[in-house]
């Protein structure tokens, strides 16, 4: 029975990760992602994890593949089509890859049905929430606190790219044909003066009005 | 021998509980077009059958039998992938759920009224409310349709946006159970008349439950992947006959298995009066509280008004997330001192 599932998962984990190289169309192979992912879970249950299989979906199945395939929706990919094949010199350190993870993915078989260690009883336990949750937060506290850290530097990281460097007032409009101008760059008397200006940014449309540039927020105060 | 039995008895509790799903469904639907026609002073549809009880069947076989519409230049595969992606997540999670006591049947033995009892079964439905995405982002997609394609956009974006504070809602709930087990959560709120119901104990994190559950079925008011007025009908406008159904049923499973784990995690379950003494009492309390949740959500729709799409991104992440995660450090901070705090007093 345990068999019979094993085979249909991991058959459908194998088939899935082949269609993600072979299909041309970029969503296709987004899709056949998420069948890995979700047949790699269904794995996971069967080794007695329940957690990692549930936190495998949460994760990549349903945050990191979304954004995948919003960025694919976004960008309207078109098909990939069949070139000439460059680069041929990867073919044969293709195989010669290949040939080192068969060899190493054996000799992992082999130790492991050698090796004298016997699995303790309570084998089953170890993929339990409770279980995994009092490690994280005793034996591996440390890597934990500092995966946290380097995750949050990634999002202040993402924030502070994606932020527009312009100071804009609650006042500031957009005129037509500038980028982003600010209200406060143009000069203080004509302030309904909306002069169209092609500018990247409100130094540049003010160096092109030949105004005072952008006014800091400091020097208001 | 004892294996068949087990697979055997899966399969007819998972068939009564579809079922069981499918008729709420139909009912669902009818009950939302009355209760929705007297809000707004109408009469509704009341001719197919005593008072209209006949009217979604009717409805069905009506949706039945159009063509099947297949519009030129889809992408094919995935437009006909997505309906099934939307209603089997959808449908997939209402094995966890508890629906009343374990009931002894004569002859037989005892019988737990939950499909699959599991360690991480709150875990296992966020997880497919979050694939739950796909159906409706793919729909728009290979629709080939801009109308379709910006409905599949908006509710991708929503939905991703929502679940995190539907998410960290919960962790309030998980944190003072001390377990994701759904059926020893029901049970430890058993008691005190009620007031043991994790209601009394998480008023915040029941409200931003609630808020971002109806964000996450995309119902008014935040049902801006459909909305009528801007976009046709958003991700299924290109969908017609049985693909246009499936979606039709995957939006009111959503609704009716997020008012279960409203009910199961914050109402109590099937806890109520005189339980103890007749078991099957408590599916009649676990589908009226249920009910309950549904009449909101026709009651909503009967009296918001639509969202701006900008309005709703900054209210789920500026306000609805900050407020989740206060939640839960609060509840952590009760959790931990609690004992402490006790002992301190000399009460324990």
């Amino acid at each position: 029975m345990l068999a019979l599932l094993f085979i249909i998962f991991a058959g459908l984990a194998v088939g899935c990760a082949v269609a993600v190289v072979a299909q041309r169309n970029p969503l296709y192979s987004a899709v056949s992602l998420i069948g890995v992912f979700v047949a790699l879970a269904c794995l996971y249950v069967m080794l007695a994890a329940p957690f990692i299989a549930a936190v495998q979906v949460i994760v990549y199945a349903g945050a990191i593949m979304v954004l995948v395939v919003f960025v694919i929706m976004l960008l309207n990919v078109e098909e990939e089509e069949r070139r000439r094949p460059r680069l041929r010199f990867l073919v044969p350190t293709a195989v010669v890859m290949a040939a080192i993870l068969v060899a190493e993915t054996s000799f992992i078989m082999y130790s492991v049905r050698f090796s004298p260690f016997t699995p303790t009883d309570n084998i089953s336990n170890t993929g339990i929430t409770s279980q995994i949750g009092t490690g994280l937060f005793t034996r591996y506290l440390l890597p934990f606190e500092i995966t946290s850290i380097l995750l949050l530097m990634a999002i202040v990281g993402a924030m502070t790219l994606a932020r527009r460097s312009l100071r804009l007032s609650p006042t500031a409009r957009i005129l037509p044909g500038a980028q982003v101008l600010a209200r406060d760059v143009l000069t203080r008397g004509s302030p309904e003066d909306l002069t169209a200006i092609e500018a990247d940014s409100s130094v540049e449309a003010a160096r092109v009005l030949g105004v005072e540039p952008p006014i800091k927020r400091e020097d208001l105060e | 021998m004892n294996l068949t039995i087990n697979i055997v008895l899966y399969f007819v509790a998972i068939t009564i509980a579809f079922l069981g799903i499918m008729l709420l469904v139909a009912f669902t639907v009818l009950a939302e077009r009355r209760v929705l026609a007297f809000l707004q002073g109408r009469v509704g549809p009341n001719r197919v059958g005593y008072g209209g009880v006949l009217q979604p069947f009717a409805d069905f076989i009506k949706t039945m039998m159009k063509e099947d519409l297949n519009p030129a230049q889809t992408t094919k595969f995935i437009f006909f992938l997505a309906p099934m992606i939307a209603v089997i997540t959808a449908i997939m999670s209402i094995l966890i759920y508890p629906f009343g006591p374990p009931i002894t049947i004569p002859f037989f033995g005892t019988v737990p009224l939950v499909i699959a009892r599991f360690d991480v079964a709150l875990l296992y439905v966020l997880g497919i409310t979050s694939v739950g995405v796909y159906g409706i982002a793919l729909a728009g997609w290979s629709s080939n349709n801009k109308y379709s394609l910006m409905g599949g956009l908006r509710s991708s974006a929503q939905m991703i946006s929502y679940e995190l504070s539907l998410g960290l809602s919960l962790v309030g709930v998980i944190l003072m159970a001390g377990t994701l087990d759904i059926y020893s959560i029901v049970e430890q709120q058993s008691g005190w008349f009620g007031f043991h119901w994790n209601i009394f104990y998480q008023p915040l994190g029941f409200i931003i439950y609630l808020i971002s559950a109806i964000a996450e079925t995309n119902r008014v008011p935040f049902d801006l992947p459909e909305a009528e007025t801007e976009l046709v009908a958003g991700f299924h406008t290109e969908y017609s006959s049985i693909k246009f159904l499936l979606f039709f049923n995957a939006e009111y499973i959503n609704m009716i298995t997020v008012s279960m784990l409203a009910t199961t995690l914050f109402l109590g379950g099937w806890q109520g009066p005189l339980v103890n003494q007749f078991p099957l009492l408590g599916v009649f309390y676990f589908f009226i509280k249920v009910l309950f949740f549904l009449f909101l959500y026709i009651w909503l729709r009967g009296t918001l008004p639509r969202f701006r799409f900008d309005q709703l991104m900054s209210f789920g992440w500026k306000f609805l997330m900050p407020v989740a995660i206060l939640n839960i450090v609060l509840t952590a901070t009760i959790v931990a001192y609690w004992p402490v705090l006790l002992a301190k007093l000399g009460l324990r």
